[in-house]
């Protein structure tokens, strides 16, 4: 689980991702206390913005975790919710941006 | 507009998502565009109202106002706005409703950089391909400036999905604008729908418009789709709008509001993805004091109002109008084409034309089917003009003459006993004072005859 995930994304971002990749962990922490609480309703409104932010910055794979999260929260699935919060606690410890 | 130096046009992009105003901001300045942003519907009529933007981009969903209502409310104060929309979900009635409100193009996120710039620079109008006024070009036919201004005004609604409302006398042209603003749109190659609804008896017109199922009234032996579903993706045009019974003028204005068509004898609605362009010669301002045209219909019929001018208000186009019905006369019977006498062109521009360019076009073919030389002579054109061929009244015209004389008749046989006149026409009571009053005729000035 330690290999790093390489993402690039376009140099003109590169001053708004500190705050982006700040934002995200502040997603994930809320994220994971929803889905502590089974608050189907906030897993389901940040993974949809979740979804509809990443591609744009050009992590694609946020964007389809996002939509994960969006649709487990739609169903009140727990367990897929969980397991979608986990994959993005992992995918953003890992992340290697390289600007291009 | 142009991008000049300190005249760089300026976006407004609404989203309650920082990350999205930052990321578009930063993709919007390096294309060059000034760009201003608001996290809320809210603030952004605010800063429509203080920074004038000249294109909107908004998110559909956000806390308040939705972006669907931001869309209708930007275009209440100016429908040529171009507002593009942003939606988390590929939703379809959100596509459909985003694009009858006259959205410039719907966009779903995760959105790319070059799909964003492409969408701004063809809303703004900026390097976008030149079929649009070609096509306008091709079939409207003028040099004058009152015509120019129109074409202007028909270029810059054909790339959206505002509804027009075209106003004019009869033989103005107001189908071939409608038609030239439908070949100018991206809907070019999707059907443009004509459809007079003075000349589809009121029976006829729900279903013709609307579809009817199979057994749905005597005589509808097979399903119907109807014309709005005939136009899906394309255009309607509806002329004569301001003939179409009350009862029918609801249902349209239903259609347009929910975009859907629910066909005669049908217990389903159709979503439909229509451009509605409705045309009178009417005097829909007076219909509307009088109670025979609805208000709200109306308001949304005429998002951007037009106007035909008279033949008479743009003579200097009549050379060129004469020389292209020449031209297509010549080549819809394969002869040469004949051509006026340089004094019989003269008496052509200064000629009245109530019948304005139709009558024109009919005057220009009778000239040349009635000529026996290749150049038609003034004395030609001044017989034909007296025969007066555009003094013709519309069909419409003589079957309302025609009633009133009736009625006229019918009073006088019966001295004005309306009880007896109504039962010669075959009409009660209520309905046949309607008629009276329709024609203005007082049934007590055939009494005062009969006691004199």
């Amino acid at each position: 689980m330690s290999d790093k995930i390489e993402v690039i994304v376009d140099s003109d971002l590169e001053d708004l991702i500190p705050g982006f990749l700040e934002n995200r962990m502040q997603d994930l922490e809320k994220l994971q206390q929803a889905a502590k609480r089974g608050d189907f309703g906030t897993l389901q409104s940040i993974g949809h913005s979740l979804k509809g932010v990443g591609g744009g910055y050009g992590f694609d794979r946020m964007s389809k975790i996002g939509e994960g999260i969006e649709n487990a929260g739609r169903t009140s699935d727990l367990e897929a919710a969980n397991g979608r919060v986990a994959e993005l606690a992992d995918y953003l410890s890992r992340l290697n941006i390289v600007f291009e | 507009m142009p991008r000049q130096g300190g005249n760089r046009h300026s976006i407004l992009v609404v989203d309650d998502d920082r990350d999205i105003l930052l990321l578009l901001k930063k993709w919007l300045e390096g294309g060059d565009f000034n760009v201003v942003t608001a996290e809320s519907a809210e603030d952004a009529l605010m800063e429509i109202a203080a920074s004038k933007p000249n294109l909107v981009i908004t998110d559909l969903f956000m806390g308040g106002m939705s972006g669907l209502d931001l869309l209708a409310r930007i275009h209440e104060d100016d429908p040529l706005l171009p507002v593009i929309m942003l939606s988390g979900q590929a939703r379809i009635p959100d596509a459909v409703k985003a694009t009858h409100l006259g959205s410039a193009a719907f966009l779903t996120k995760p959105v790319q950089k070059a799909e964003v710039l492409e969408h701004v620079e063809r809303a703004l109008r900026i390097n976008h391909d030149r079929s649009g006024e070609q096509a306008i070009q091709k079939n409207v036919i003028y040099r004058s400036r009152i015509m120019e201004e129109l074409v202007d005004l028909a270029l810059l609604v054909a790339d959206s999905n505002v509804t027009v409302f075209i106003s004019g006398a009869t033989g103005t042209g107001k189908e071939v604008i409608a038609r030239a603003i439908h070949d100018a749109s991206p809907r070019r190659d999707k059907p443009f729908i004509a459809v007079n609804c003075g000349a589809i008896p009121e029976q006829l017109l729900e279903s013709e418009l609307f579809g009817h199922e199979k057994g749905a009234f005597t005589g509808a032996a097979s399903r119907n789709e109807g014309l709005f579903q005939a136009a899906n993706g394309g255009t309607i045009f509806l002329d004569e709008i301001g003939d179409m019974p009350l009862t029918l003028q609801v249902k349209l204005l239903r259609v347009l509001q929910d975009f859907e068509v629910r066909p005669v004898g049908s217990t389903r609605s159709y979503p439909i993805d229509v451009r509605v362009i409705s045309a009178t010669h009417q005097d829909i301002d007076a219909a509307v004091r009088d109670g025979e045209f609805r208000e709200d219909l109306y308001y949304r019929l005429k998002v951007v109002p037009m106007h035909m001018p008279t033949l008479a208000e743009r003579r200097e186009d009549i050379p060129l109008l004469v020389t292209h019905f020449l031209g297509a006369y010549a080549q819809k019977n394969s002869k040469p084409v004949k051509r006026f006498a340089p004094e019989a062109m003269e008496y052509l521009t200064a000629a009245s034309w109530p019948g304005n360019i139709r009558q024109l076009m009919n005057v220009v073919d009778l000239c040349v089917t009635l000529s026996k030389t290749e150049t038609i002579p003034l004395s030609l054109v001044k017989k034909v003009l007296q025969d007066k061929p555009g003094d013709f009244i519309t069909l419409k015209e003589a079957k309302q003459e025609f009633e009133k004389n009736y009625l006229i008749g019918v009073l006088r046989v019966t001295n004005g006993h309306v009880a007896n006149a109504a039962k010669i026409a075959g009409r009660n009571r209520t309905e046949f004072y309607k008629l009276l009053s329709q024609h203005g005729i007082d049934p007590a000035g055939f009494r005062q005859a009969r006691s004199t």
